[in-house]
C-alpha cells in the first residue's frame, strides 16, 4: 500500500536484496554440489560392498580387496557403493567422502587423492554389534 | 527506480555464480577438484552471508525499536495520529 507523502523504496530495496541473497545462496550451493558430484569420465570405477562388518572393494577386472584399498595419487576413482545385508555408510573422513551403502541400491561418489599416505575408511551408519570396528585402510600410493 | 535496483541486484547476484559454471570437474590448473576445499569454501561463503544478513536484520530491528520508542526526543505523532484520522 502506498501512503501519500511516504516513500516505500527502502522496502523494495530490502526485499530485492533478500531475494538476491537467497538466489545467490541457492545458485552457489547448487553449483558446488554439481562440481563435487560430477565424476570425470576417466575415473576408474571401484565397486564398494559393505556387509557386517567389513568392506570389499572390487575393480572392473574382477580383482578384489577386503579391508584395504590401494589407489594411486592424482588419479580419479568413482566408487559405486552398495550393501549386502543391512544399511551401512561408506566414509573416508580425510577426503570428505560420505555415502550411504544401501541394500539393493548403488550410490556413487568420486575422489582424486592428492596426498600419499594411509587413511581410515569407516562405516558411519550403525549396522550392528561390530559397527565400531567396521573399518578399512585406504593406501594412497605415489 | 526501486524496481530497477531490485532487478539490478538480482541480475548481478545471479549472473556472477552462473559464470563460474564453466569450470566443471577440473580447476584452472587442470587438477581435479578437492571435495574438502569446495565444501569448506561453500561453508565460509554461506557463513559470511548468514552473519551479514543476521547483522543487518538485527541492526535494523534494534535501530527501529530505539528510534521509534515513545521516549525518544525525536518522537512525534504522525499527522494521522495528530488529527485522530486513520
Amino acid at each position: 500500500m502506498v501512503v501519500s507523502g511516504h516513500s516505500n523504496w527502502p522496502e523494495w530495496i530490502y526485499v530485492g536484496v533478500v531475494i538476491a541473497l537467497l538466489a545467490y545462496v541457492g545458485a552457489e550451493a547448487w553449483n558446488v554440489e554439481r562440481i563435487v558430484e560430477h565424476a570425470p569420465a576417466e575415473a576408474e570405477v571401484i565397486k564398494v560392498i559393505g556387509q557386517q562388518w567389513f568392506w570389499t572393494f572390487e575393480r572392473a577386472d574382477g580383482t578384489k580387496e577386503v579391508g584395504e584399498l590401494h589407489v594411486k595419487k592424482g588419479h580419479p576413482y568413482k566408487f559405486e557403493i552398495t550393501a549386502k545385508d543391512v544399511n551401512h555408510a561408506f566414509n573416508i573422513h580425510d577426503y570428505v567422502i560420505l555415502q550411504d551403502a544401501i541394500v539393493g541400491r548403488t550410490n556413487a561418489a568420486w575422489f582424486a587423492p592428492d596426498k600419499a599416505g594411509e587413511y581410515t575408511i569407516q562405516c558411519r551408519e550403525y549396522c550392528g554389534l561390530l559397527h565400531y570396528n567396521m573399518r578399512a585402510t585406504l593406501y594412497v600410493e605415489e | 527506480m526501486a524496481k530497477g535496483l531490485v532487478f539490478l541486484s538480482l541480475a548481478i547476484l545471479v549472473i556472477l555464480p552462473t559464470l563460474q559454471l564453466a569450470s566443471g570437474a577440473e580447476n584452472e590448473a587442470g587438477q581435479y577438484v578437492q571435495r574438502k576445499v569446495e565444501i569448506w569454501n561453500l561453508f565460509f561463503k554461506m557463513m559470511t552471508i548468514a552473519f551479514t544478513v543476521g547483522a543487518v536484520v538485527s541492526g535494523t530491528l534494534i535501530w527501529l525499536v530505539w528510534r521509534f520508542r515513545e521516549s525518544n526526543p525525536k518522537a512525534k505523532p504522525t499527522k494521522y495520529e495528530e488529527k485522530g484520522e486513520w
